[in-house]
């Protein structure tokens, strides 16, 4: 552990602090109300403040700083504690230069000392994640990480943090692994040199902390039922502090003895956790939401960084330089589905009409221009489909408007129709215009909006890339790609065409 | 993976977030969610995130924005 906690003769404070602790209500079925008792000289009040799936929303810290500064000056032992996934979701935050610097300036700030890495903390690939453990004044742990020599060499399964009057808080990681591939969801290539076990297995090692410890804390990222499963296995947990479902859970529900919290998502809570000690023993916990909506106090230089941080300059970075605006539904959603195959290897990729949210893109195409292009985040989703299916998916697509909806890349295609628009057929033809093969699985690309709002037939229920589809064309432009081809490109037919014109 | 919301069955593909069941399930009532005149709810009875990821199994309650079903 590096952030070095006072320890001391802190008895006068303590009785000080104590008189607030009789506000303290117990979430147990206490027979006898915190407010009621009298404290003893050995009891201790800990608070926790928590944190998970930030996901780059910034915008309230600055009421989070205001809350936990008052508490530190409250004069009880103040801890706060993230589970998990702190970036991606925000395009302004994921695009600072160097990746994660606002979330770790942020969390410096707040005084944050221990976080457990969720399945987003590796977006940013290793080496960003290595740069945020080493300048981070908090430490990283989890139990089911294990990392090559020099991969990230301050991560630990566990830590002990000590109040000033000396009580242990013993607290371990823990991270989400797929049952399918033994990863969390990330993209593969983001952990190599990392190995990954199940998190129930490793937490039962962690039964140890327990003694020679006062508190015993799971700091996870696997989700709330797992969380609940967990505290079913493992009563000599005090509390568990839980990420990655977005769950708000207010009050801190008691599960086997165990408390376990979570404070929803997108910084819109900060979750508040007391605990009572009393000679080695944690005798009363509860945990509630502190929501963050409307008017409330600020820290002003807090206020001032996130102000500064939403001004990225990186956003208004060039990107790529087209020898002509790119123009029009067919290009752009060109384009769009080159970019997703190119990224992700698909024989074949799609984009709906109504994803595509500019009309032009201007010769210097900045990060800004791609967002505004393709807002949404969405994610690329894979699906193994036959050539049927994936008429069924253009004949779903077509009859939403009678007029053709998706862009495609690694086919073009032709929608026969009748007069009142009725689908007659649909061709299917390779890059070179011959017939498409009927007798293949191709790798089909569709964003997640396209995967759960078009109604088709496919037998693979398909899988997240747990990529967005705007990264995808970000790393393609900036792969420096030709982009005259995109002048008057066209790879969707509609026959006899449409009579409107759509943009 | 399957997903129950209000008690039907969605299929949906793996690494799903809670937005994409439910814009499954019915685009309207998504929107009225993202509006915050309706909230989604694990079996729990807690409120989750649009962005939450899913785990195959689970299930979630649509609720008029404060009145939540009582807790399991």
């Amino acid at each position: 552990m590096r952030r070095a906690l006072t320890t001391g003769p802190v008895a006068l404070r303590l009785l000080l602090s104590l008189s607030a602790l009789f506000a303290l209500q117990s979430c147990a079925s206490a027979p006898a109300p915190l407010a009621q008792a009298q404290p003893q000289p050995t009891e201790s009040r800990i608070v926790i403040f928590h944190s998970n799936d930030i996901h780059g929303k910034i915008d309230n810290f600055a009421k989070v700083a205001a809350i936990v500064d008052a508490e530190r000056k409250g004069g009880a032992d103040v801890f706060y504690f993230c589970a998990g996934d702190n970036f991606t979701g925000n395009p302004v935050i994921d695009q600072y230069d160097p990746p994660g610097e606002p979330i770790l300036a942020l969390l410096n700030r707040l005084g944050v000392n221990l976080m457990c890495p969720g399945n987003h903390e590796f977006d940013y690939g290793l080496d960003n994640l290595r740069k945020f453990e080493a300048e981070g004044r908090f430490s990283l742990i989890s139990a089911n990480i294990e990392a090559l020599p020099g991969i990230l060499p301050l991560l630990r399964p566990s830590a002990v943090l000590t109040t000033r009057s000396g009580i242990k808080i013993a607290v371990f990681g823990l991270i989400q692994v797929e049952a399918g591939n033994g990863l969390p969801s990330t993209h593969p290539d983001k952990v190599k040199g990392l190995r990954f076990s199940y998190p129930f297995a490793r937490a039962m090692e962690m039964k140890k902390l327990r003694a020679g410890n006062d508190v015993l804390i799971g700091l996870t990222h696997i989700g709330y039922d797992q969380d609940l499963l967990l505290a079913g296995m493992m009563p000599e947990l005090d509390v568990i502090i839980g990420g990655h479902s977005h769950t708000g859970v207010d009050p801190a529900e008691m599960a086997n003895g165990v408390l376990v919290a979570q404070a929803g998502s997108d910084n819109r809570y900060l979750g508040r956790l007391e605990l009572l000690v009393r000679n080695g023993r944690v005798i009363k916990k509860k945990g509630t939401l502190i929501d963050l909506k409307g008017p409330m106090a600020e820290a002003a230089d807090v206020k001032e960084m996130i102000v500064r941080f939403n001004q990225n300059p990186a956003f208004a970075r060039v990107i790529a330089t087209a020898p002509f605006a790119i123009e029009g539904n067919d290009a752009l959603g060109c384009l769009m589905t080159d970019a997703m195959r190119w990224a992700h290897g698909l024989d074949i990729a799609f984009q709906n009409g109504g994803g595509i949210r500019l009309n032009r893109l201007s010769e210097k195409i900045t990060l800004k221009d791609v967002y505004t292009l393709d807002p949404f985040g969405n994610q690329v989703v894979e699906i193994a489909m036959n050539a049927e299916e994936i008429r069924s998916l253009i004949a779903v697509s077509f009859a939403k408007g009678h007029d053709i909806d998706l862009q495609v890349s690694g086919i073009t295609y032709v929608v026969r129709t009748d007069s009142d628009w009725h689908i007659q057929e649909i061709l299917l033809r390779a890059p070179d215009g011959s017939p498409l093969p009927e007798d293949r699985i191709y790798k089909v690309g569709v964003s997640s909006y396209v995967a759960s709002s078009y109604n088709f037939v496919h037998k693979d229920p398909g899988r997240a890339l747990n990529a967005i589809t705007a990264d995808a064309l970000i790393r393609f432009l900036e792969g420096g790609p030709d982009l005259s081809v995109y002048r008057g490109i066209q790879r969707a037919y509609q026959d006899p065409p449409a009579l409107r014109t759509r943009y | 993976m399957q997903i129950k919301v209000n008690g039907v069955a969605i299929g949906i593909f793996s690494g799903a977030r809670v937005k994409d069941v439910l814009r499954k399930y019915s685009r309207s009532e998504l929107k009225l969610v993202k509006k915050n005149k309706k909230m989604i709810c694990d079996r729990h009875g807690h409120e989750v995130g649009l962005d939450g990821e899913l785990s195959g199994g689970e299930e979630f309650v649509i609720h008029e924005c404060g009145k939540p079903e009582s807790r399991s």
